[in-house]
């Protein structure tokens, strides 16, 4: 039991969580007790419920679920939960819970699959403020320290802005309890793609947390036709108002009428276009909007910190290697989106496979790992050969952003005689949590198995999901989004409930997974 | 795992058959350990919820009766009397539980209005009639019903269209809804009931006409694009021409111009704006030039702004742009470069050849 410190000496006095309102102090009656009697208790049972934490969240799973029976002494591990008693270093079955109790008088323990805790005089989980925010924060973040104490992890994009969104609806002001942002928005005329991307901006805490905390408001800025203004009106409208009935995005659509933005002229039409594009107006829009007014290239340290660029923005580095003399170039560029070449992937999946047609399925894994863990070759002119030289390349994330968005690359241009755009259905399944890690630099240069705190520090939950039905041409775009653990379905003004097998199920076009660590 | 042959896992739901080898029995009665932890997971977050919620509630009623109890006249101090109930005592300005919250206290009450939340949807499936006699807190239980929304509410269905054929696609999505009243919907709308609405209409911001909103984006078209066709046909060169757009992605990406906006009509009197502009014609080019186009769109009802109250500290965010940030770039974000400053000592060599990043028109690499 080398995580069970024995010796309770602690250099702090352990606080416990002071009152708050339509809060009760303790999970029970007898977790008051325990807290009430002196500090050295205090100290005592919050150290081992963290080591406790420790054990079952960053060690082995076999640790906490091998338990020793109290009579015979036998060793079982189980899949099943064990229980840890707080009060001494025992790890007991369900059945030897009772008897410990009796025998030690030990009387909380906790639950070896989620780190609940139990209390035997309750016969019942409590949950206790002080200790469920410990939980939480360890589950969410890997320590026990609130992240803003915390050295700026290199790994990941500079710290959002950081409020827990489950308690934003607690601390607004004036709002009715029914203004909860879950609005449909009205097609204006083939303008689902723009639907889409908003749905998934209104459900991005990031975004929500800027602009319902005012920091571009549409009363204090002059730019006329202010894209970022009519987000903030919308913000207010889906989050401030009782209306249930779809909004009319009529600012955002005349905003983007009148964006003289050359790269994007094409999207400004009254036809249907492509919601990933959409998708990168908008957040090149709302950078110039919120951003230093810096052209995001200029100067090679430049990095914006604009809203976009702490939401979406990581870098990727891409290492090439000269085969001939084996120097080393880096590269490190920024990105808004990971873009996956469905097409490519689901050739190479069916060649591996021996059946030489394309894959009927892959994994979001599978194509993360092939665009950023594995090499591929190409040839390029090396500066100290002074020629061109065969070399490998491999490209993996250097920066996290705080919302990995995902596009697979669904439409293909096929070349050749009957030049047409195709939709590639190939069913991609993604998973409602993703590890990051393996994709990172460091997953690259470290043994990630050392540091498990990485991985919980690269986790990332799934938080929207657009999706295009139908033909290329006569498609339509609709998409989910979660607001706690509940999912929506967004079919332009319609909002309705979805289950999460519903949108696993879901052909996937774009993919938003938000950090879990916003904490 | 359990000695006893006849014994499963934990659930006691996947049983081996009688006559079969120990890794079968083995392999059932892990089956079955992973049902009865999938269970467990779920159970316990229904508990947390369940349990937290009862909890703030014996809280929030306790604090309210303390509340009640001083003479206080100053609404911030906790008061300082001591009261108990059933469910908790309240002492020294604090709050402690009494038994289980889950037996002591029955009903919820929402952390924010302090009214009790419904517990049971008003319609579809799981409905149950509330209680008229108990003003309940705003935020219900969401409805899940064929053919509504999540509040309960269907759309006036779209009628014949200006000449086009309603989707079968629509129709898919939508959930078929015999129930629909909007086949009489036209011409009657006293008929209506309150949860059965219609698509209304905006005011265009340049020349602030009152448009279908069904129809907006063919109107901006023509009203501030006035280029409407020929954006379309700039794009159409576009892709013929394999020209890039946003710096980042290859038009290969883009489905073409797909489906066009179902024409919905909306019935007359919904909308209390006025509605010249509802016979607009979006085939016709009508702009007005005339009309500036500085004159900034604002919100028409929000007088009091909603604000969180505790604003987030400014990770370094610059606030709200002035206008002199007023950019226009061509932006290519995407392709922002630089040679990382740490590994510049490695620097022996020079990507020569502007390759494709992957993540970037990736499908377009040279890859093996
Ligand atoms: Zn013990
Ligand atoms: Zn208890
Ligand atoms: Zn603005
Ligand atoms: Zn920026
Ligand atoms: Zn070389
Ligand atoms: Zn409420
Ligand atoms: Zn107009």
């Amino acid at each position: 039991m080398s995580a069970r410190p024995t010796t309770p000496a602690s250099p702090k006095n352990f606080q416990i969580k002071g009152p708050q309102p339509g809060m009760p102090l303790y999970g029970c009656e007898h977790v008051q007790r325990l807290f009430n009697q002196d500090q050295a208790t205090t100290n005592t049972s919050v150290q081992h419920y963290k080591a406790i934490l420790r054990n079952i969240l960053d060690l082995p799973a076999m640790q906490a679920q091998t338990a020793k029976a109290m009579d015979s002494g036998a060793i079982t591990t189980s899949l099943t939960p064990t229980y840890l008693c707080l009060q001494c270093p025992s790890i007991l079955s369900e059945e030897d819970l009772a008897k410990h109790g009796s025998r030690k008088s030990h009387r909380f323990y906790v639950d070896s699959r989620s780190g609940a805790l139990y209390c035997q005089m309750c016969e019942d989980i409590v949950w206790d403020p002080t200790l469920e925010e410990l939980r939480q924060r360890k589950i969410a973040t890997g320590t026990f320290t609130p992240r803003r104490k915390r050295k700026q992890d290199e790994m990941l994009a500079a710290d959002p802005i950081k409020d827990d969104p489950k308690y934003i609806t607690n601390n607004t002001t004036l709002t009715s309890c029914k203004a909860n942002g879950l609005r449909g928005i009205y097609n204006a005329g083939a303008t689902c793609y723009q639907n889409v991307v908003l749905q998934t901006f209104l459900h991005n805490p990031i975004l929500r947390n800027f602009y319902l905390s005012d920091r571009h408001s549409s009363s204090s800025c002059d730019i006329p036709y202010c894209l970022s203004c009519a987000m903030d009106d919308m913000f207010q409208d889906f989050y401030a108002h009782e209306n249930t009935n779809g909004y009319t995005a009529a600012n955002i659509l005349s905003g983007f009428w009148i964006s003289e933005k050359k790269a994007f002229e094409n999207l400004v039409t009254t036809k249907e276009q492509d919601a990933h594009e959409f998708f990168q107006f908008l957040a090149e829009e709302l950078h110039e909007r919120n951003g230093d007014g810096m052209r995001p290239e200029s100067g090679s340290e430049h990095s914006c910190n604009c809203i976009i660029h702490q939401t979406f923005y990581g870098k990727l580095q891409s290492t090439t290697t000269c085969q001939n003399c084996s120097g080393v170039t880096n590269q490190v560029q920024s990105f808004l989106d990971l873009s996956l070449p469905l097409e490519n992937l689901a050739q190479k999946k069916g060649k591996k496979s021996g059946s030489g047609s394309k894959a009927t399925s892959m994994t979001l894994q599978e194509c993360l790992e092939e665009e950023y863990i594995k090499q591929d070759k190409c040839e390029y002119r090396c500066n100290s050969c002074n020629s061109m030289q065969q070399a490998r390349r491999q490209t993996s994330i250097k920066m996290l952003p705080n919302v990995v968005s995902i596009q697979l690359k669904r439409f293909e241009f096929k070349q050749g005689r009957n030049e047409r755009a195709a939709k590639i259905e190939t069913p991609v399944h993604f998973p409602l949590t993703l590890n990051m890690l393996p994709y990172t630099e460091r997953a690259r240069n470290f043994n990630t198995k050392e540091y498990p705190e990485w991985g919980r520090a690269a986790t990332y939950d799934l938080m929207s999901v657009v999706v295009h039905v139908g033909e290329i041409d006569t498609g339509h775009y609709v998409s989910y989004c979660r607001v706690g653990d509940q999912w929506f379905a967004f079919n332009d003004h319609k909002v309705e409930l979805a289950s999460k097998s519903e949108v696993l199920g879901a052909k996937a076009y774009l993919l938003f997974y938000i950090i879990r660590s916003l904490g | 795992m359990a000695s006893d042959p006849d014994s499963t896992g934990k659930a006691g739901v996947v049983v081996a058959p009688p006559e079969c080898s120990a890794l079968e029995k083995l392999s059932h009665s892990v089956l079955d350990d992973l049902l009865y932890n999938i269970v467990h997971d779920l159970v316990l977050n229904v508990h947390r919820e369940e349990k937290m919620a009862r909890a703030r509630t014996a809280a929030i009623r306790i604090e309210k009766m303390a509340a009640d109890a001083s003479e206080s006249s100053t609404p911030d101090s906790r008061p300082d009397v001591r009261i108990e109930t059933d469910a908790a005592i309240y002492e020294d300005n604090r709050v402690l539980l009494k038994g289980n919250p889950l037996k002591t206290t029955k009903d919820i009450l929402c952390p924010r209005c302090h009214l009790p939340r419904l517990l049971q949807p008003t319609d579809g499936k799981g409905a149950k009639k509330q209680d008229p006699s108990i003003i309940y807190c705003k935020k219900h239980p969401y409805i899940e019903k064929a053919g509504h929304d999540i509040y309960g509410q269907t759309w006036v269905a779209p009628g014949p269209g200006r000449g086009k054929k309603k989707k079968d696609l629509e129709k898919k999505l939508d959930g078929a809804d015999p129930s629909s009243p909007a086949a009489a919907a036209e011409g009657t709308i006293k008929d209506r009931p309150a949860h059965v609405l219609s698509f209304p209409s905006a005011t265009c911001s340049k020349c602030k006409r009152c448009i279908l909103v069904t129809r907006l984006n063919n109107h901006m078209g023509a009203c501030i694009g006035n280029s409407g066709r020929n954006a379309s046909r700039t794009a159409a060169q576009k892709i013929s021409n394999g020209g890039s757009n946003g710096g980042s992605q290859n038009n290969d990406n883009t489905p073409p111009g797909s489906q066009r906006g179902t024409s919905l009509p909306a019935s007359r009197a919904a909308s209390p704006r006025k509605r010249d502009g509802d016979e607009f014609d979006e085939d016709a080019d009508e702009s007005d030039p005339t009309n500036p186009k500085k004159k900034k769109l604002k919100p028409t009802t929000l007088t009091r702004k909603v604000v969180l109250k505790k604003a987030p500290s400014a990770a370094g965010t610059p606030l709200a742009a002035t206008k002199k940030d007023k950019v226009k770039t061509s932006s290519m974000l995407n392709m922002e470069q630089k040679i990382d400053a740490d590994d510049g000592k490695d620097l022996t060599v020079q990507v020569a050849s502007k390759k494709v990043m992957p993540g970037k028109g990736g499908h377009l690499q040279p890859r093996s």
